[in-house]
């Protein structure tokens, strides 16, 4: 009976349970608001969505970790965006137009880390200004125009279907899932992540490189970001100053609906991945029950403040 | 004018002295980029230093001033404010809408105060009893409360704003526009109140240390709170300087506002940790925003570069309080 109840109880407590829950409940609703939603190509077209999302949200996790926070993903994407298209059209080899998104991307999150770690500034503020900073860069270098000749393979990226169903950047998240889940699950890297979190002060007297596993983070999300920004800008075949406007609120929802405490110390990749599907989930099934999507982001203003206010209360009740 | 940590008394005669107490002052870096910015501007462009030139830069920044003179108190506590452009463009949205519908100008502010004070108590709840981050709690209020302006308008504008609402954007006397009047007004209010109210210093005590505030007694919940609903009812106010100026109001009306508002007020001095600051701060801050802004377009920068330049000052900034507090050997 006692052992029942104990049993009951960490069920209870199991987050990942919670949230399985709340994903299943929402793909009720949502086939029962819209017949197209539970249909395979469709629940495997929103993959097409998440991935970006949620390969930011998987460097993110580690950030609010750490008790950090990176505000600029969003615009970073669009800077990353930006590069690419703008070097093609500029003269340079598509291939090589990628990898230099991709340093842009490394580089930007390399400058947050820096100006973080150097100055010991909050990254709140910091990545505050680098929000506008990319974001101006992006309009201002773009001139506010869009690059849209990209050659067919460049479709690869983000429309490309395996055996016909299956998106081909789905392939690409799991990966990545399952090396960022290694990193902190695994190594004593990601012990050290959890570490500056609980108590940064004591990370550091027992020896912990703190600001090298900060630089390694915000550096890391740049490369996400940038790999993100490439499945985004051949999804839409665009490349735009305005890529990725707002997509920082996804991305920071989806990680603290996962579980992740805002400060620091807690949260997991598997808790991220379902806040990244429950998002998901709301978006594609509220867009095809036709909602505006400017709805859909107040949808995710309040969801947001809902996950943040019911992590910490409960964590106040378990202490 | 207000300095926020007693100055060291030197005993290196009254010149350094007083060199010292100036330099420690919060907004002095920012009173000398801004000369320094004002003598070059001046310097490339003849139409820079002209009366009308000048009164336009502060008519231009007063909506961003008045929102920085409070949002600087919510700084000062250690919390910050980000949801204040889509707040603007809610307040400019229910007093637009009382004013097509009875006109004048008290019951439109009225209408914009409250909604403003409204949106920045729940900021507030959130924030003390629900103990979210305050970047968190707005970050999420930036986007719930677009999508209340969408709720409410539909997503059509306002438009046909009586004349006599719009006077406080309009209107002058003596040839000087009324926001530059507000703005000064309220900035003399929020120094008197930073300055002389208790609840003006347990601002700078709760952002200084929390932790200790606690011991000390002090209420630094309701002065947080507090802080948030000021944020609100000044915003309320704004809202309606910006129905003057502009005459409609969209959808998208603010956006982005919250950007220029944190940058105002850490550029000005004020310690984004909290604690160090000054009001004179926040308006040298939303200044110095108005005169780079009109300085680019004289030297006919193209406005899409904006947003690159704000987001350089924040940094410039944050940096520059950094360092001079470095060079200073301040630990706090």
């Amino acid at each position: 009976m006692s052992a029942a109840t104990a049993v009951l109880r960490r069920f209870k407590f199991s987050r990942e349970v919670v949230l399985l829950g709340v994903l299943i409940v929402l793909m009720v609703v949502m086939s029962l608001l819209s017949p197209l939603f539970l249909t395979v190509g469709n629940l495997l077209n929103t993959s097409r969505f998440f991935v970006e999302v949620g390969l930011m949200a998987l460097g993110m996790t580690l950030i609010i970790i750490t008790g950090g926070i990176d505000l600029s993903v969003g615009s970073n994407l669009a800077l990353v965006s930006v590069a690419v298209g703008f070097s093609y059209a500029a003269g340079l080899p598509l291939p090589l137009a990628i990898v230099f998104g991709l340093v842009v991307g490394l580089a930007a999150g390399l400058f947050n880390g820096l100006f973080i770690t150097l100055l010991d500034l909050h990254p709140l503020v910091v990545t505050l200004g680098t929000f506008a900073l990319f974001q101006g860069l992006a309009y201002g270098l773009s001139e506010a125009e869009a690059v849209s000749d990209f050659p067919a393979w460049f479709a690869y990226f983000g429309q490309a279907y395996f055996l016909n169903v299956v998106p081909g950047q789905l392939f690409i998240f799991i990966v990545a899932v399952a090396v960022v889940w290694l990193i902190l699950a695994r190594t004593s890297f990601g012990r050290y992540v959890y570490a500056i979190g609980s108590n940064e002060e004591a990370a550091r007297f027992s020896g912990v490189p703190v600001r090298k596993v900060k630089l390694v983070l915000y550096s890391g999300i740049g490369l996400l970001v940038g790999m993100a920004a490439v499945i985004y800008t051949s999804r839409v075949y665009t490349a735009r100053g305005d890529s990725g406007l707002g997509l920082e609120l996804d991305v920071i929802s989806a990680v603290v609906l996962g579980g992740a405490s805002i400060y620091g110390g807690s949260g997991t990749i598997g808790g991220t991945v379902l806040g990244v599907l429950i998002i998901a989930t709301l978006r594609n099934g509220l867009t095809l029950a036709g909602v505006p999507s400017t709805w859909i982001v107040f949808v995710l203003g309040v969801l947001l403040l809902v996950a943040v206010f019911l992590n910490e209360f409960f964590r106040r009740r378990e202490e | 004018m207000s300095e926020v940590q007693a100055p060291t008394t030197s005993e290196r005669g009254t010149d350094s002295t007083v060199l010292r107490r100036w330099m420690v002052r919060p907004e002095a870096p920012a009173l000398v980029f801004l000369a320094v910015l004002v003598v070059a501007f001046s310097l490339s462009s003849n139409e820079f230093l002209s009366g009308s030139n000048l009164e336009s830069i502060i008519v231009s920044v007063a909506v961003l001033g008045t929102i920085a003179l409070a949002v600087n108190q919510v700084v000062l506590c250690g919390e910050i404010d980000i949801s204040t452009g889509s707040m603007m463009g809610l307040c400019a949205v229910a007093a637009g809408a009382v004013a097509t519908n009875t006109g004048g100008l008290i019951l439109p502010l009225l209408a914009g105060v409250a909604v403003g004070a409204l949106a920045g108590a729940v900021n507030g709840v959130l924030v003390t009893l629900g103990r979210i981050p305050s970047i968190i709690v707005t970050l999420g209020m930036l986007y719930a409360l677009r999508g209340v302006i969408l709720l409410v308008t539909g997503g059509t504008w306002i438009t046909g704003i009586p004349d006599e609402t719009r006077v406080l954007g309009t209107g002058s006397v003596v040839g000087i526009h009324y926001p530059v009047f507000v703005l000064l007004i309220l900035f003399v209010v929020m120094e008197f109140v930073s300055r002389h109210s208790t609840w003006g210093r347990n601002v700078f005590a709760v952002g200084g240390n929390r932790r200790a505030s606690r011991l000390a007694g002090l209420p630094i919940e309701r002065v947080r709170f507090l802080a948030f609903v000021l944020v609100g009812v000044f915003v309320g106010i704004a809202s309606v300087i910006y129905l003057g100026r502009a005459g409609s109001v969209q959808t998208n009306t603010g956006a982005g506002l919250e950007l220029q508002v944190v940058a105002a007020v850490v550029i000005g001095g004020t310690s984004i940790s909290g604690g160090r600051g000054s009001t004179l701060a926040a308006l040298t801050g939303a200044v110095l925003i108005g005169v780079i802004l009109n300085g680019l377009i004289l030297l006919g920068v193209p406005s899409i570069w904006q947003d690159a330049v704000l987001g350089s000052l924040i940094l410039l900034a944050v940096a520059t309080d950094v360092l001079r507090r470095r060079l200073l050997g301040d630990k706090s």
